[in-house]
């Protein structure tokens, strides 16, 4: 897998592209994003579009990052998930966890007030 | 996509002199080295003993000499390199023949160019190449034994789905999450990703099921005792297992067995729990 990395005044949107799965992205997505957390970068956005495989190993990286991301104030969000992505989530009760959104603008605007840490 | 490791040599076998010159360009501007052939007599007479090439980028119809036969005689050779099959012909039989002859991985002809791609930088080198053994090669009853890494998880993935390309894409999809997951299971908690230990697995195939079967070469898991998986996590909290992998020093994860019981129709283990049945139902027609 490779990430794109952007941002988008004080949010940092991730484009994930290929696999995200056991010794393959996970290892790549903990990397891109202990970095942001240490340079203080805790306004993230996953965008998931072009997620070809996910695995729980996967899947496990995400809440993983999630909680590390919010004991440092900030949090995770998910653009795009396919339908893939979505299905597993629903699975694995991460919906009740993550905010989901389909559009760029709208994720980037629900960042506009304060976040506090867990 | 995965970043290339390093440039590959690559020797590209098609008849289809277009496809040749596409894959050429399209490796080379991705750092290998590329040398073509469009028949296997003269594939064979540039491999040599096969040293000179990392991968092989095998087609199976080609004129004169089948891509099969060709695979045989490359794995015969003294350095023999990693033979990636590709292929229109969809039949299970030259699936099935291309895994007894130990093929490194099988693409279905047509491709999109970043599949070939992130095929041969995934590709191990030839001296780490392990084999497959082939106990039964039936399309209805498919089984082997395998070495305990996780490339092999993809190759053994990559041939059995292919065998099931056929299934509505929703069953498809919903079967290899739940078999890749099973797999890697086996491999990481009971072969320890030690190559010297070894899974089996089968694959039977009815007209109105699938049954893979995966056997692992550990002792099994007490259920009880699997606080750092999700599938013990109360209905409000989705996360707490995540705390005791945190302090067993287990990466994160564990959200598997959960995925897997929702995306197939029944999850069977033995006693000990180092063999599992994972079945799914199928209408009649898919």
């Amino acid at each position: 897998m490779r990430i794109v990395e952007r941002r988008i005044g004080d949010v940092t949107i991730l484009q994930l592209i290929g696999r995200l799965e056991l010794e393959t992205g996970d290892l790549i997505l903990r990397d891109t994003i202990n970095r942001l957390v240490d340079d203080g970068q805790v306004k993230v956005v996953l965008d998931m579009k072009e997620v070809t495989r996910l695995d729980s190993a996967g899947i496990g990286m995400l809440v993983s990052k999630y909680l590390t991301v919010r004991r440092a104030g900030g949090t995770i969000k998910i653009l795009h998930p396919n339908e893939r992505t979505d299905h597993l989530m629903d699975i694995t009760k991460l919906h009740t966890v993550f905010e989901v959104f389909n559009d760029e603008e709208s994720v980037v605007k629900s960042f506009g007030g304060a976040i506090h840490g867990v | 996509m995965a970043q290339t490791p390093f440039g590959r040599r690559i020797l590209v076998v098609d008849d289809d002199r277009g496809l040749r010159h596409v894959l050429s360009e399209l490796l080379q501007g991705d750092g290998h080295t590329l040398a073509t052939a469009g028949d296997g007599p003269e594939a064979l007479e540039m491999l040599g003993d096969g040293s000179g090439f990392d991968l092989v980028l095998l087609d199976i119809g080609l004129p004169s000499m089948s891509g099969l036969d060709v695979l045989a005689r490359i794995r015969n050779m003294d350095s023999p390199p990693l033979v990636i099959v590709m292929t229109a012909d969809d039949t299970s039989a030259t699936l099935l023949e291309a895994v007894r002859r130990q093929a490194y991985r099988y693409i279905r002809k047509p491709f999109p160019p970043g599949t070939i791609i992130d095929v041969v930088n995934e590709a191990g080198t030839p001296a780490s190449a392990l084999s497959i053994e082939v106990i039964s090669a039936k399309p209805e009853w498919l089984e082997i034994v395998a070495p305990c890494t996780l490339e092999m998880a993809d190759r053994i993935q990559s041939f059995v789905l292919h065998l099931e390309a056929h299934l509505p894409e929703a069953v498809l999809e919903a079967v290899a999450s739940a078999f890749r997951e099973l797999l890697t299971n086996a491999i990481e908690w009971g072969g320890k990703f030690d190559p010297n230990r070894k899974v089996r697995i089968s694959c039977v195939r009815t007209k109105r099921l699938l049954l893979y079967r995966i056997s692992d070469p550990g002792e099994g898991f007490d259920i009880d005792k699997l606080r750092h998986a999700a599938i013990t996590n109360p209905d409000d909290d989705p996360m707490r297992h995540l705390q005791v992998r945190e302090e067993q020093g287990l990466r994160p994860g564990g959200f598997g067995l959960a995925m897997t019981r929702s995306l197939v129709d029944d999850l069977i283990y033995n006693e000990a729990r180092n063999e599992v049945m994972l079945i799914k139902y199928l209408d009649e027609g898919e």
